[in-house]
């Protein structure tokens, strides 16, 4: 395996990219691949091993600067070495040989003899220009195969102008074991980029789309909406409050000292190599008309229910209708679960009426290691599991 | 809806300017102005920014440029494709982005849109009156050269993203190519992304233009000049 220095990605991958698979990240037009090549890259270097780029773009200085500008570090300094085939090799390929099928021949000894003579064991392509000068299959045919390159990696970056109906002839003609497309999200302003997960040979992994941040030579995906709800009294606010990093709670007290959420309770935190928000919505059904407004574009919910109440249990089958709705992902956290109660899993699920594939986890939301227990299973379902 | 101003009577006097989304195509031979009229059509009035994609001249030639003919450049982001070529290591900076060649179309779009984020963001000057969403003009001085580089079909379908791009943003897109270089199957290929052409023609007398595909402006051949406060229609 290597790892792509991209937590989240990992995360959902396993730990990382097998030995000897192709992996590609196809851009629309607009999107920054080099957050995710640089960042492998610069992984691929540190734990000191070998790569080799085909970048026939750019001249090699051009390259390694732009390396180092965006990573702000300089590659060099790596314990792994990297060998750049540059424009410089295009046009001295270009120049010397007529005909696509002689110019194909050169840059495929021009490979392997590089992979061989630097024990490369990781290989960058920026596949554009190759598939230019040469079409898609011969071009595809430049890539070694598995046992070409004996466990060698490729990692390669296209500029996607033909959209989906290339991704879905890599996924059904089996070109990559992994691929990855990027996307921005761009309306009249522009809103954020995403990355789609469209096929994984090695795990069954369902296509899925999150969103990422890039800037300053980090990358990180992001959850931009997990809503956390349930009946009143349940524990949300507090299961907010201990899962976030940083939140913010809109708790207010009555006359009598009972307090309530009166509009939402916010949380941020980062896990597992996530940026994640969490909303928790208040619980009472005074304020169920604008629910579906804050359910909006979530991507999953969890339901706290009180374990000492089941007498509330009807209200949270009421507020998982709206959830189910959305198609949603769900988890629930069954709460105070240290204080004394009856209730087992078996009679929650019957209450709730849930499939078998919700998870029902007993916690109490006092203790944070309990909480992002709940948070996790949820990022699983979320990023791994099918809905 | 906002209106674009382009500078030619012809089209602002009939048409009030040009819609959002508008992709204009100046159809020029070399050695004419016709890059010239794309900077002034290309040129931001107040409240506007535009885009350069520089395929021709460096960045800091064309600031020169923009002095010289009196265009503030404040609200002018540029990516510079040519610079790179002799200077690797150069530096990006808030309006000025450097890609390694006009072959490299994703570093051109990756630049457009950092530029369009630094619009958004404020980061460009403003310049007093604040429209939203900001007007954009976005100019490609050299189709000529991008098709050198690059095959049609890939420049066409880079230009088909960019268009529904501006169009999303309700920004314009101005396009100069050089129609002595190219077979007709290019030209009419490229023309199906636009929505009005201007063709320029030398003659004896000076330079002429005629604008296409604007229903109630005038296709005859008009005499212009470009001066340091723009384009002057000759009648």
């Amino acid at each position: 395996m290597i790892r792509t220095g991209i937590p989240g990605i990992d995360e959902m991958l396993g730990s990382g990219i097998p030995k000897g698979s192709k992996v590609v990240f196809s851009l629309e037009p607009g999107v920054d691949g080099r957050p995710f090549m640089y960042r492998i890259l610069r992984t691929v270097l540190s734990s000191g091993k070998n790569a080799l780029v085909i970048a026939p773009g750019a001249t090699k200085t051009a390259f390694c600067s732009d390396v180092s500008q965006l990573m702000e570090t300089d590659q060099r300094r790596e314990p792994g070495r990297v060998t750049v085939l540059d424009s410089a090799v295009r046009d001295g390929i270009n120049s010397r040989s007529r005909g696509a099928k002689t110019r194909l021949k050169e840059w495929q000894k021009v490979i392997r003899e590089t992979i061989q003579e630097n024990a490369i064991e990781v290989l960058f392509v920026y596949f554009d220009l190759l598939y230019e000068d040469f079409g898609l299959e011969p071009a595809l045919r430049l890539l070694p195969s598995g046992e070409e390159g004996r466990g060698l990696v490729t990692i390669v970056e296209h500029l996607n102008l033909e959209g989906d109906s290339l991704v879905s002839r890599f996924v059904s003609e089996g070109s990559f074991d992994l691929i990855i497309s990027l996307h921005s999200a761009i309306s009249t302003i522009p809103f954020f980029n995403f990355l789609t997960l469209e096929y994984v040979s090695w795990s069954q992994i369902p296509r899925r789309s999150i969103p990422y941040s890039a800037g300053g030579g980090t990358l990180r995906l992001y959850i931009p909406k997990i809503i956390v709800t349930g009946p009143p009294s349940s524990g949300k606010t507090t299961f907010v409050l201990n899962a976030s990093d940083s939140g913010l709670s809109s708790d207010r007290g009555d006359a009598d000292g009972f307090r309530t959420t009166v509009t939402m309770d916010l949380g941020w935190l980062h896990l597992r190599g996530f940026d994640i928000h969490i909303f928790g919505t208040p619980g009472q059904p005074r304020f169920d008309p604008i629910l579906p407004q804050i359910f909006r574009n979530a991507m999953g919910v969890i339901m706290v229910i009180d374990v000492t109440r089941p007498d509330t249990l009807p209200r949270a089958r009421e507020l998982l209708t709206l959830a189910y709705a959305a198609k949603m992902p769900v988890v629930i956290a069954a709460n105070k679960a240290d204080l004394p109660h009856r209730m087992n899993e078996r009679q929650v699920r019957e209450s709730l009426k849930l499939k078998e594939d919700i998870p029902v986890y007993f916690i109490s939301s006092l203790r944070r290691s309990d909480v992002h227990s709940v948070l996790e299973s949820m990022i699983d379902h979320i990023t791994r599991l099918s809905s | 809806m906002y209106s674009y101003k382009t500078g030619i009577r012809l089209i602002d006097e009939v048409k009030e300017g040009l819609s959002p989304g508008s992709n204009i195509l100046i159809l020029a031979p070399a050695m004419s102005s016709g890059e010239n009229l794309g900077y002034s059509v290309a040129r931001p009035l107040p409240g506007e920014y535009s885009l350069v994609l520089s395929t021709v001249r460096r960045s800091v030639d064309l600031l020169e440029f923009f002095s010289s003919v009196n265009i503030d450049h404040r609200r002018i982001g540029i990516i510079d494709a040519v610079t790179k070529l002799s200077t690797p290591d150069i530096r990006d900076s808030t309006q000025v982005c450097y890609v390694s060649s006009p072959s490299d179309l994703t570093g051109i779009g990756i630049k457009f849109s950092s530029l369009v984020e630094s619009i958004f963001a404020g980061e460009f000057p403003e310049s007093g009156d604040t429209l939203f969403p900001p007007p954009i003009r976005f100019y490609i001085d050299s189709l000529t050269t991008l098709l050198m580089y690059r095959r049609l079909e890939v420049i066409y379908q880079f230009l088909h993203a960019i268009t529904a791009k501006l169009k999303k943003m309700e920004a314009i897109g101005i396009y100069a190519l050089n129609n002595e270089s190219f077979d007709e199957k290019t030209l009419s290929l490229i023309k199906q992304l636009m929505t009005v052409m201007i063709e320029v023609k030398h003659e004896q007398n000076g330079e002429l233009l005629r604008i296409r595909g604007l229903p109630g402006v005038s296709q005859d051949w008009v005499r212009f000049g470009i001066s340091e406060t723009g384009l002057e229609v000759i009648l």
